[in-house]
């Protein structure tokens, strides 16, 4: 009796699983590393919900595939007559998945809400700061914030302290004013209050993020019938799943790059785009002496063989970068010459600054973090071959370097900056410019400050593109940035999607894709 | 009875006092400053910082962190995610706390219903052929690692077949290879086991006796013979659902299943501390778990244990 039990029990099993439906409908299926840290606009702060969430919620304007900024939730601004902001024309016709029409007072709500005292803003929250006003509303000294104010409907004047020309391209997410009467302070977890493409089903812990198209999307409505975005942390059972057919998209993950790019399968269906993080080698002038002179920081650049690390070190899945503002970004200086390999003129700059063969350097320590580990190693050998420069490899743990670069503390180290906002000031501004924390070199040039300064109150783009162009040029030029590879992101499209791509910003916005 | 079991559980306290101070110092002696991990590249805004440091509560001096935390536990919110930034870690944890232990006793009944059959058949047929090809398999499913398997068994049945889904959770057909391959060396383990028990008390008198007075051979395995391996079996049965639940760790990796044993790796990955010893102490508790129910299960099957409770 016993055994008779347990064969029907096993065959109950197998039929049940055997019964299962195995495919669904048009539903895009991509993988992504984790769990969104968060669902909602406010405090979005990370990654993974920033790729989710640009299907679900829009700005003012979106950057294209290409790398423009064209208008969304925004028809057109201008600048406001009574001094620095804007005033801008919201687009009409646009509805929120909750049906409400979007207006005046989301954008207003939106923003009060990033910045409210005690909330928890997050990203978003530190671009609103030359808001006039945005400091006594987050202080809790003032109702509301001064600076926005609603004109009509569809039409919003937002007032600077000090003009911001990039206003109206930073990421910020207009939410539904409605939504928390509606769903209440939890409503996240059951809707979503966006007017993208998309709008939120269910949020599965560790396993999935369903996204369903929104019918009355004005951009028109998807072709497919929604996007679930996988939650898939190992690299290689993205793969397998991409095999089997269980993904339509894969964002291969660095540690599984090299495999697909050897992998002539996957040959057709590869994408291969520059990363938008600008990846550079600071020299510390403060504090190492012999970097004060440009002969050396030109023999540092010109000992460093860029190809072969493309083609060794990162078995292709990398690409050179000629400037400080990487390809595809508005406000690229076009043409740039690519940074040289040449051991010999390194040799004869580093004589001429007084140091044949290193002789006279004091000993430097190359340091970064342990994921650069083979990348240290690679520049302490060519610079002691090349240069005969006495550097040793030193690997910090991630928070502790981070820290001390923002101090200005280290010396000499590899590093990038990933893009914030799609515009070249991304760079430009928050990197090199000499009061900028994040300027960790410390590389200071009052003619490039200057510059920054009027591109940042030049709204029309292709004057303010002239002023980056000269800016970067005595960046360069000086070897205050000195450019290393950067590298690939990498993804398998299967070849019966159509309409979406990685760009060097993520990916594509998903608002077009086609399943056949 | 009730006495005994709320000894047991007293005896925990210590257990876990132990593995909570030991995580605790362990994860706070690390390098490293979560508040600018979290920050990430916008590690200069002092601002951030500050806030989020004291709502970590990571600006308050060591001692009463920890009794924050112990207060944290006793809330059942387990403290604040550094990865999902401003989430209790409770909420990380809630949809795959029960995952882990599923699929371990899944695994646990597919390998009892397959070991012991096959332990008690190659017991019966000692040393012909069947016996000699059961304990080759039993080897096999011994020594080959599960990430191997499970490698091998995705490539045939999920990628080339196309019969059963690579990963994933939710449905019936992704708990099938995962359940499988965590039941594989159980079962053989098992499997081994019931073998060598039964040959033990199949060579005893009363087993002779029972042959003698006429018993058919099914009366006489399974109500004589294989009644007294239960509490052998019991015991090891314990142990390898604890051995079970921890090769969760490498099957939920693998078969990318969202329960704590890959919230563990990730949140390690991730230094996502208070995830990490979240989760720890949740294996602790259910390790002890686990030995408490063996204990319990001794009263049900051996007199000899209950009369002796009483003293």
């Amino acid at each position: 009796m016993k055994f008779a039990t347990i064969r029907m029990l096993a065959g109950a099993m197998l039929m049940l699983a055997l019964a299962m439906p195995i495919a669904n409908a048009k539903i895009f299926r991509v993988n992504v590393v984790g769990d969104p840290a968060q669902m909602d606009p406010i405090t979005l702060s990370e990654i993974v919900a920033g790729r989710i969430l640009r299907n679900v919620y829009e700005g003012f304007t979106a950057t294209t595939e290409d790398g423009r900024n064209a208008p969304a939730l925004a028809l057109s601004w201008e600048p406001l007559a009574t001094g620095p902001g804007f005033r801008f024309h919201l687009r009409p016709g646009v509805k929120f998945h909750s049906g409400r029409p979007f207006g005046a007072k989301d954008v207003k709500y939106t923003m009060e809400e990033l910045l409210r005292p005690g909330a928890k803003g997050g990203l978003g929250a530190s671009h609103l700061g030359s808001i006039t006003g945005a400091k006594a509303f987050k202080d809790g000294a003032a109702p509301t914030i001064e600076g926005i104010k609603i004109v009509d409907d569809l039409t919003i004047d937002i007032a600077f302290t000090k003009q911001d020309v990039l206003f109206p391209i930073y990421p910020i997410f207009f939410m539904d004013s409605g939504i928390v009467a509606e769903l209440g302070a939890d409503w996240m977890a059951k809707a979503s209050a966006g007017t993208g493409p998309y709008k939120f089903r269910q949020w599965r812990r560790g396993v999935s993020v369903d996204l369903d198209a929104n019918p009355t999307y004005w951009g028109g409505a998807p072709k497919i019938e929604g996007v679930s975005f996988l939650i898939v942390p190992n690299g290689d059972t993205a793969l397998s799943q991409y095999d089997a057919g269980e993904l339509d998209f894969v964002d291969v993950y660095a540690g599984s790059i090299r495999r697909v790019l050897r992998d002539d399968r996957y040959a057709k269906d590869l994408i291969r785009v520059p990363r938008a993080q600008a990846v550079y080698m600071g020299m510390n002038q403060n504090l190492y002496a012999p970097f004060k002179d440009i002969k050396v920081r030109e023999a540092v650049s010109l000992s460093i063989d860029r190809q072969a690390m493309i083609r060794g070190l990162y078995g292709n899945a990398a690409f050179m970068l000629n400037g400080a503002v990487t390809p595809g970004m508005p406000g690229e200086t076009i043409g740039l010459p690519a940074p040289k390999f040449d051991p010999a003129r390194a040799k004869a700059l580093l004589a001429e600054a007084g140091f044949p063969d290193g002789k006279g350097l004091p000993p430097i320590d190359i340091a970064s973090t342990e994921a650069s580990k083979d990348e240290l190693t690679y520049y302490a050998d060519q610079l002691k071959r090349v240069l005969g420069m006495p550097v040793s490899v030193k690997v910090v743990e991630r928070a502790t370097f981070i820290r001390g670069m923002n101090a200005g503390e280290v010396a000499f180290f590899p590093w990038g900056w990933t893009m914030d906002y799609p515009d070249a000031a991304t760079y430009l501004q928050d990197m090199w410019y000499s009061t900028s924390p994040y300027n960790r070199p410390r590389w200071k040039n009052i003619e490039y400050d200057a510059l920054i300064d009027a591109a940042l109150i030049t709204a029309d783009d292709s004057k303010r593109f002239a002023l980056y162009h000269k800016a970067e040029k005595i960046l360069v030029d000086d070897f205050g940035m000195v450019p290393l590879p950067i590298t690939a992101s990498v993804g398998l499209r299967k070849p019966n999607v159509r309409n979406v791509t990685l760009t060097p910003f993520g990916f594509s916005t998903f608002d077009r894709i086609e399943i056949d | 009875m009730l006495a005994f079991i709320l000894r047991r559980i007293a005896s925990l306290i210590p257990v876990l006092a132990v593995a909570l101070l030991v995580t605790f110092a362990a994860i706070h002696a690390l390098p490293g400053d979560p508040v600018q991990v979290m920050l990430s590249d916008h590690s200069a805004d002092k601002e951030m910082a500050a806030r989020l440091r004291a709502e970590y509560g990571l600006d308050r001096p060591l001692p009463a962190q920890f009794v924050a935390y112990l207060g944290e536990i006793a809330s059942g919110r387990f403290g604040l995610s550094f990865r999902y930034v401003h989430q209790p870690v409770a909420d990380v944890l809630r949809d795959g706390l029960a995952i882990s232990p599923l699929l371990a006793v899944a695994a646990l009944a597919m390998a009892l219903l397959i070991g012991i059959p096959a332990g008690v058949y190659a017991a019966i047929r000692r040393n012909r052929w069947q016996d000699t090809l059961l304990i080759l398999l039993l080897v096999a499913g011994l020594s080959i690692p599960n990430f191997a398997v499970a490698t091998f068994l995705v490539y045939a049945l999920s990628v080339k077949l196309a019969a059963l889904p690579v990963a994933g959770w939710g449905t019936w057909r992704q708990a099938i290879l995962p359940v499988l391959v965590l039941a594989i060396p159980a079962g053989a383990y098992l499997a081994r086991l019931t073998r060598t028990f039964m040959l033990e008390v199949l060579g005893q008198d009363f087993i002779r006796t029972a042959r003698a007075k006429g018993l058919g051979p099914r009366l006489v395995i399974w109500r004589h013979a294989f009644r007294n391996t239960l509490l052998p079996l019991a015991t090891s049965a314990g142990v390898i659902f604890g051995g079970l639940l921890s090769h969760t760790v490498v099957v939920e990796t693998i078969f990318n299943i969202p329960g704590l044993g890959r919230l563990a790796i990730d949140s390690i990955f991730a230094r996502d501390y208070p995830v990490a010893m979240a989760v720890v102490l949740l294996f602790v508790l259910f390790y002890a778990g686990i030995n408490l129910l063996v204990d319990l299960f001794y009263l049900v099957i051996d007199p000899r244990v209950r009369e002796g409770m009483g003293a």
